[in-house]
């Protein structure tokens, strides 16, 4: 029974091991299921997977007689780099503050010295006694 | 002229938001600060929007040249802030939801997983975030895994879990989708930057909770300090500033009673009295 989280899982572990290839020829769904070490997939589910990936565009695949072989579209790196821009490319930036929500989104070499500034303050407060709650009394004495 | 007494509210409750960035000591009650926003503005379109059922409600055979002169722009005004509000509502809901379906797909995949819902990207850059919504993800970068000391870390994922828990997407979209429908000239950015970092005070009192302010506080220096060598992100969010202002804010008193208090009344006075000053006319 696939889950909507393990298929994720699934879909990942498979790129992994497209992108392990060394070669570069591309791998056919036999080879990536014999990869996929720890996993025991039937035939047909790796190939479900590895049409869905092609269908998003993620992996790329050649007939070599036979059987198809996979490769991805994009190496992990630039898929970061997309990961790291997207999905801020084509929206407005105030859809973009809505769309996904930062830690920090922004801080320039000017505002670091109000930062540290500001830091030396909280340091020489320290925090509050009262904090800490919720945190095992382990954890806060320890 | 009741129509017109609405117009004139919402008038008055335009200017609100140029009002309330000023207003810097409403940060350190965010939550109640975020009512007042929300209060504001809801009754801001809730005026417009009945400006023209009322103004027609109670036609006279033949209106005056005042009264026709109102009518015509609660007219204009009603149906304009109708249109504008659901025509942005659905293009701002719909590229949002588009936007982070496509993000979390590609998180999924290019991340490593840790447990249901953390990714962690492979990325030199510390960066933490979270994609809110049906099918949440929280990202973290592997150098922000790795750079940041556990209690640090401890303090980001309360932060980004505080921003899920709390549903805080949905006031941002609420602001995003009233300040796309008003018109260029009314609007103004700083009142979407200030509810932003709103927002992330409030998440930073979620997260102080958790770890205090000394942690907390240094991870928002840790992160400041790697954004600002790579200076990649583009302008978004809370504004330049930002980072030092929410540090100031961990450790600033708290605000009086009486300010949370008088905070709360303005929010219910907000919505009561528009419909009171009505009621009062007709009589």
């Amino acid at each position: 029974m696939p889950t909507k989280a393990s298929l994720g899982d699934l879909e990942q572990a498979i790129m992994d091991v497209l992108w392990a290839d060394e070669a570069g020829t591309g791998l056919t769904v036999r080879e990536v299921s014999d990869r996929l070490t720890g996993r025991d997939l039937a035939y047909t589910t790796v190939m479900t997977v590895l049409s869905r990936l092609e269908v998003k565009g993620v992996t790329t695949r050649e007939r070599d007689g036979r059987a198809w072989r996979y490769r991805p579209a994009s190496t992990r790196e630039s898929l970061t780099a997309q990961a790291m821009r997207s999905p801020l490319h084509d929206l407005s930036s105030a859809d973009r503050q809505a769309a996904i929500l930062h830690f920090l989104s922004e801080a320039s070499a000017d505002d670091l010295d109000a930062v540290r500034t500001a830091m030396a303050d909280v340091e020489a407060k320290g925090d509050r006694p009262r904090r800490r709650r919720g945190r095992g009394a382990a954890d806060s004495t320890g | 002229m009741i129509a017109a007494l609405l117009l004139l509210c919402a008038a008055a409750l335009l200017t609100a938001p140029h009002v309330l960035v000023r207003i810097e000591r409403l940060r350190r009650s965010p939550r109640a600060a975020l009512f007042v926003w929300q209060a504001l503005s809801s009754s801001a379109v809730l005026c417009l929007l009945t400006a023209a059922p009322i103004a027609w409600l109670r036609p006279r055979p033949l209106p005056s040249v005042p009264e026709a002169l109102v009518l015509v722009v609660a007219t204009i005004a009603s149906i304009g802030v109708l249109a504008r509000l659901l025509i942005n509502g659905h293009n701002v809901g719909r590229r949002i939801r588009a936007a982070r379906d496509e993000h979390r797909q590609l998180v999924d995949l290019v991340g490593r997983h840790e447990g249901a819902h953390t990714r962690v990207l492979p990325s030199e850059r510390l960066s933490a975030y979270c994609v809110p919504g049906a099918g949440s993800r929280l990202v973290i970068t592997e150098a922000a895994l790795t750079a940041l000391p556990g209690d640090q870390l401890a303090a980001v994922v309360a932060h980004e879990e505080a921003h899920l828990r709390e549903r805080h997407d949905l006031v941002l979209e609420f602001f995003t989708v009233l300040h796309t429908a008003t018109p260029r000239p009314l609007r103004t950015d700083a009142a979407l930057r200030e509810v932003a970092l709103l927002v992330e005070v409030l998440a930073d009192r979620a997260a102080r909770e958790d770890v205090g302010e000394v942690a907390l506080g240094r991870a928002i220096v840790s992160l400041s300090e790697a954004a600002a060598r790579t200076d990649l992100t583009p302008g978004v969010s809370a504004g330049t500033g930002a980072a030092a202002t929410r540090i100031r804010l961990l450790v600033a008193d708290d605000p009086a009673p009486w300010q949370t208090l008088v905070l709360y009344v303005i929010c219910a006075a907000a919505l009561v009295v528009p419909p009171t000053l009505v009621t009062v006319v007709v009589r």
